[in-house]
């Protein structure tokens, strides 16, 4: 869990332009939207193609992944369970 | 005192018909054009989409063009330009002083995103296709009225509204005779799946204010409309308009449609009416859960519980995006002179607490119509047509002085931005983009105005950078799992509403895209703002990349102006 962990913080840097970003300062149960990490609804997005592109995940809507993007350990969670690749 | 504004000519071509006959039959007849792909070569054929039903070489034949880049958007625009001068009984511009303002924002992009996929993407130039300014040159040209001055706004999905404005306004201030004003919007590959990375393309046919509803149609098409002054049994006046920024997101809306609610009372106010004078709205009404939530929201707020009849024409043509604006006022007009209100298409399940569209209905008088056009942006526009012409004012009465001008065209110069971003707001911009906002900041902060009245943008080539990663995005990886942050800079006026959602400037918001004259048109604009009282502060931005080539020294710059009302 702790590799996919890291995997995802580095596709998530990578993915959200959070350049600079170490996957250290990203704490594993922050939470990624509002006061945590201050994503928005066009992060939101690129955490969907994420899931979709390397996990083989397809989510409907960004509703549907408000859960699943809670913080990085939710979307390892989720990952863990339904990935198919 | 003040002048009138008559529509003494239409011209259409979209989804439900190539002419206004045509597409006032399919209105009636509640007939939808929206269906399956057939001239868009893309690969997502799963989405239904509102298609012209002419091939690109049948409206080369019906125009007499024979070029072989001739783009689908001009073409379209020519055929709706065409019928829009003979239907006002136009056959000779010889000594008159006419105008052509034009909608677009893709632009001749279906011929840059075929050239680009030639040649691989190599070729960083090719996107240079995509200067709106060069797609109304072509319409013009194609439609055998070119050498006419031409300007183009492209602000989305409102930019064709926001062209009648602007026409209107010319005529008032006798800077023409007649103004043909509308927009075109050729269906591409682009824009297609730039929306699908935003997911809101419903699989299935639109419902707008449906409480199912899954998101839109998109749809191609042109529309114009004829403009004279103080003319006498015109099909329908343009009595009222105003343009307003929801100053909220780039692509979102927000929840109460502050953008939206200030567009509506403005139009109300200028045209002299109370929101129960209106007997029809023709709604922005995208499908999107997003926007038909906040645009009605905002009915909620002007009309109350005394709604008039409502429709979204975008059942029936899909979402034109920058041509839907004029594609609905054309649809007002025929409504109003043939006495129906469009029924709202698919829908059957009420939002909870939302607004109700109408079923459509025969036999009526419509005196006052409103049409709504949003863009990205916060981009909100909106018009009130009426059977009877009402004086519109262009006053001329305050002196203007410009306080301060800021460029940025340096590499090095970027690094001044997190004086005014932090580097977590920073991080998705494109260089212009960084330019653009610093160059912007810095004037206001040296002229002391933290938030203008207005802001206005002018650029040849728009957001080349991000426009060209999407473009490589889509050859890459083959219409699947794109970016969305690229596409959510791609419009044009992607810099005035970044700069109108810091500020919260929620005034005027436009953008003019018409090669080395644009920052003409913008400046026009500005003072227009000043000169008749309408705004005291207006910021102006020019930017443009890759322009070393027009004889500029930088490979990009950013120039912010502001002006001031003269006390």
């Amino acid at each position: 869990m702790e590799e996919l962990i890291n995997t995802l913080k580095l596709q998530i840097i990578d993915a959200l332009n959070l350049e600079g970003m170490t996957p250290d300062e990203i704490g594993n149960d922050d939470p990624l939207f509002g006061e945590g990490l201050g994503l928005d609804s066009i992060d939101a997005l690129e955490l969907i193609v994420i899931l979709d592109k390397n996990y083989g995940i397809k989510l409907a809507s960004p509703a549907e992944g408000k859960t699943v993007f809670k913080s990085v350990a939710t979307i390892a969670d989720y990952v863990s369970k339904h990935r198919t690749k | 005192m003040g002048d009138t504004i008559g529509i003494t000519g239409l011209g259409i071509i979209c989804a439900i018909g190539n002419n206004t006959g045509e597409v006032l039959g399919s209105l009636l007849a509640k007939r939808s054009g929206i269906g399956p792909m057939k001239y868009l070569p893309s690969l997502h054929t799963e989405i239904p989409v509102g298609e012209i039903k002419l091939s690109t070489e049948e409206m080369k034949a019906m125009l007499g063009v024979d070029e072989p880049l001739a783009s689908r958007t001009a073409l379209m625009g020519a055929i709706a330009v065409r019928e829009a001068l003979s239907n006002a009984g136009i056959r000779d511009i010889s000594g008159k002083r006419v105008a052509l303002v034009s909608g677009t924002t893709v632009g001749v992009m279906d011929v840059t995103e075929e050239q680009f996929e030639k040649l691989g993407g190599a070729d960083p130039g090719i996107p240079h296709g995509n200067e709106c300014g060069k797609s109304t040159l072509d319409t013009a040209r194609y439609a055998g009225i070119g050498g006419v001055p031409c300007c183009t706004i492209s602000t989305a999905c409102s930019s064709a509204l926001n062209t009648i404005m602007v026409g209107a306004d010319m005529l008032l201030r006798d800077e023409a005779d007649i103004v043909i004003a509308g927009g075109t919007e050729g269906l591409s590959k682009f824009h297609l799946n730039g929306f699908n990375t935003l997911m809101i393309l419903d699989r299935e046919r639109c419902r707008p204010f449906d409480d199912t509803r899954a998101g839109l149609n998109l749809g191609e098409g042109a529309a114009y409309v004829v403009l004279e002054k103080n003319v006498s049994g015109a099909l329908a006046y343009v009595n009222g308009y105003s343009n307003h920024c929801d100053a909220f997101h780039q692509t979102a809306t927000s929840p109460d449609g502050d953008g939206a609610f200030l567009a509506m009372t403005g139009a109300l106010r200028q045209a002299g009416l109370r929101p129960e004078d209106i007997q029809y709205i023709n709604a922005h009404g995208t499908g999107t859960p997003d926007n038909d939530a906040s645009e009605g929201n905002a009915f909620h707020r002007v009309f109350g519980d005394r709604l008039p009849e409502m429709s979204s024409t975008k059942s029936y043509t899909g979402h034109t995006t920058s041509a839907s604006g004029s594609i609905e006022a054309v649809i007002c007009v025929l409504a109003m002179r043939n006495g129906f209100t469009p029924a709202s298409l698919g829908w059957s399940h009420p939002i909870p607490g939302g607004v109700i569209p109408t079923p459509g209905h025969t036999g009526v008088h419509l005196e006052n119509v409103m049409c709504n056009a949003f863009g990205f942006g916060g981009n909100d526009s909106s018009m009130i047509f009426g059977q009877h012409p009402h004086p519109l004012e262009s006053g001329n009465t305050y002196g203007i002085r410009e306080v301060a001008r800021t460029r940025v065209d340096t590499d090095e110069a970027l690094s001044g931005l997190l004086e005014f971003y932090t580097p977590m707001e920073a991080r998705r911009m494109c260089k212009l983009m960084k330019a653009s906002l610093l160059s912007a900041f810095r004037a206001m902060r040296e002229a002391g105005i933290p938030c203008p009245d207005a802001i206005i943008s002018a650029t040849p080539k728009g957001m080349l950078e991000t426009s060209n990663l999407f473009l490589a995005d889509i050859v890459a990886n083959k219409e699947q799992l794109l970016k969305p942050t690229l596409f959510m800079m791609c419009t044009h006026n992607t810099i005035s509403s970044a700069i109108a959602i810091r500020t919260k400037c929620h005034g005027y918001n436009c953008t003019y895209s018409q090669g080395e004259d644009s920052t003409f048109w913008a400046m026009r604009d500005a003072r227009r703002l000043i000169a008749s009282g309408e705004a005291s502060s207006v910021l102006v931005c020019s930017f443009d990349e890759n322009c070393r080539e027009d004889g500029r020294t930088a490979d990009f710059y950013a120039e912010s102006v502001i002006l001031l009302r003269d006390e």
